[in-house]
């Protein structure tokens, strides 16, 4: 791999001053405005010239090499994640908590004033707590009451369901009832599918 | 025995610097906390929920299965603050050992003996019924508890032959 210093000719008869200025704008000019790869590879080259203190020459040639080097696919990928979760995650989230702990600042402990029924979010002393309580959860009361109403639907569907098994069972112990078991039958599904075969004779002329 | 020596009591020059370099930290944060900080805030309460007694598992039929949830419910509040409550008594007997360390024995001894009788009595309702927290198991508990001290006279005194009733 060939540098620049080894493509900069005739290094014997430039003036020692633009040498100097030469070396030091090289290390300048390889970290702000030419590309890395093309100073390392000796495609643009800085050559020193009596008019100016540099020159940039494009050295075309055929050859043209590959930097081979590792991957730096997931460093990368780490750095975006590490940015974004602490930039927009971890930041935000902390200035937001500190001012809120600062200027709100959690409630402070009283008793229950007489004939007042507090709300749910008021037995809570973090602001945060507080909001969620308020805004995002169902409170302790409403899923209790919740729970019993379900227990209670469901309780009656049970009880129905033991009381038909213990009759069935009994009518089989005793075979004592002239008629069989009664079946019950629902027409429904037999008088939708004669709609809908009458609305596919009306829409389409055929079935 | 008299007090262990406190900084309140006596003070020399060397105590009142290290009061002093406290204060320059102290003093300002104070301030602005107390004129500043403290003031703007708004004054938000909170309280402490009281629960309504609701029918507790033996005064419940044996089908009706809200009044079971309920008492489930009571049991686990309960449960907790009976916890609350042992971890105090116990909090309170830690610190006395810990504060009169070579005299404990004779100077905590009733509130070794309080802490003592506190936890036996929640171990008597709440342990030994497994993970699940069942009012049920714990209202059995009871029950068996009853039926062998009947049998065999107050728990810890043994037990009698095998035909007693």
């Amino acid at each position: 791999m060939t540098t620049g210093k080894e493509r900069l000719g005739r290094r014997s008869s430039i003036p020692p001053k633009f040498v100097l200025i030469a070396n030091l704008l090289r290390a300048f000019a390889s970290k702000v405005n030419l590309p890395k790869n093309a100073i390392n590879q000796g495609i643009l080259v800085l050559r020193s010239n009596p008019n100016n203190a540099l020159q940039v020459v494009r050295q075309m040639s055929e050859h043209r090499t590959m930097h081979i080097k590792p991957s730096r696919w997931s460093w990368n990928r780490f750095k975006d994640f590490m940015h974004f979760y602490i930039m927009l995650g971890a930041i935000p989230a902390a200035l937001v908590i500190t001012y809120i702990n600062l200027f709100i600042g959690p409630a402070r402990l009283a008793e229950i004033p007489e004939g007042y029924v507090p709300e749910a979010h008021e037995y809570f002393p973090h602001p945060i707590t507080r909001w969620l309580t308020k805004h995002v959860h169902k409170s302790y009361q409403q899923e209790y009451e919740l729970m019993c109403h379900h227990i209670y639907e469901i309780e009656y569907e049970q009880k129905l369901r033991q009381a038909e098994n213990r009759i069935k069972r009994k009518m089989a112990e005793k075979q004592d009832t002239q008629a069989y078991y009664y079946q019950p039958v629902s027409s429904r599904y037999e008088r939708s599918i004669r709609d809908n075969a009458q609305a596919d004779l009306e829409i389409s002329g055929s079935v | 025995m008299e007090d262990p020596p406190s900084l309140n009591d006596k003070s020399n020059s060397y105590v009142e610097f290290i009061k002093a370099v406290y204060r320059t930290v102290d003093r300002p944060v104070t301030w602005l906390r107390e004129k500043v900080v403290v003031p703007n805030r708004p004054d938000n309460v909170y309280y402490h929920q009281k629960f309504r007694r609701v029918p507790t598992i033996d005064e419940c039929y044996t089908d009706d299965r809200v009044c079971h949830f309920e008492a489930q419910q009571q049991f686990n509040r309960d449960k907790k603050v009976d916890g609350e409550i042992v971890q105090l008594v116990r909090q309170r007997y830690k610190e006395c050992l810990i504060a009169e360390q070579p005299d404990h024995t004779r100077k905590c001894a009733k509130l070794q003996a309080d802490f003592l009788k506190v936890s036996e009595n929640f171990c008597m309702k709440y342990a030994d019924l497994g993970p699940l927290n069942n009012v049920k198991d714990a209202y059995m508990k009871q029950k068996h508890r009853m039926l062998w001290e009947r049998r065999h006279g107050k728990v810890g005194t043994g037990m009698k032959n095998q035909d007693a009733l």
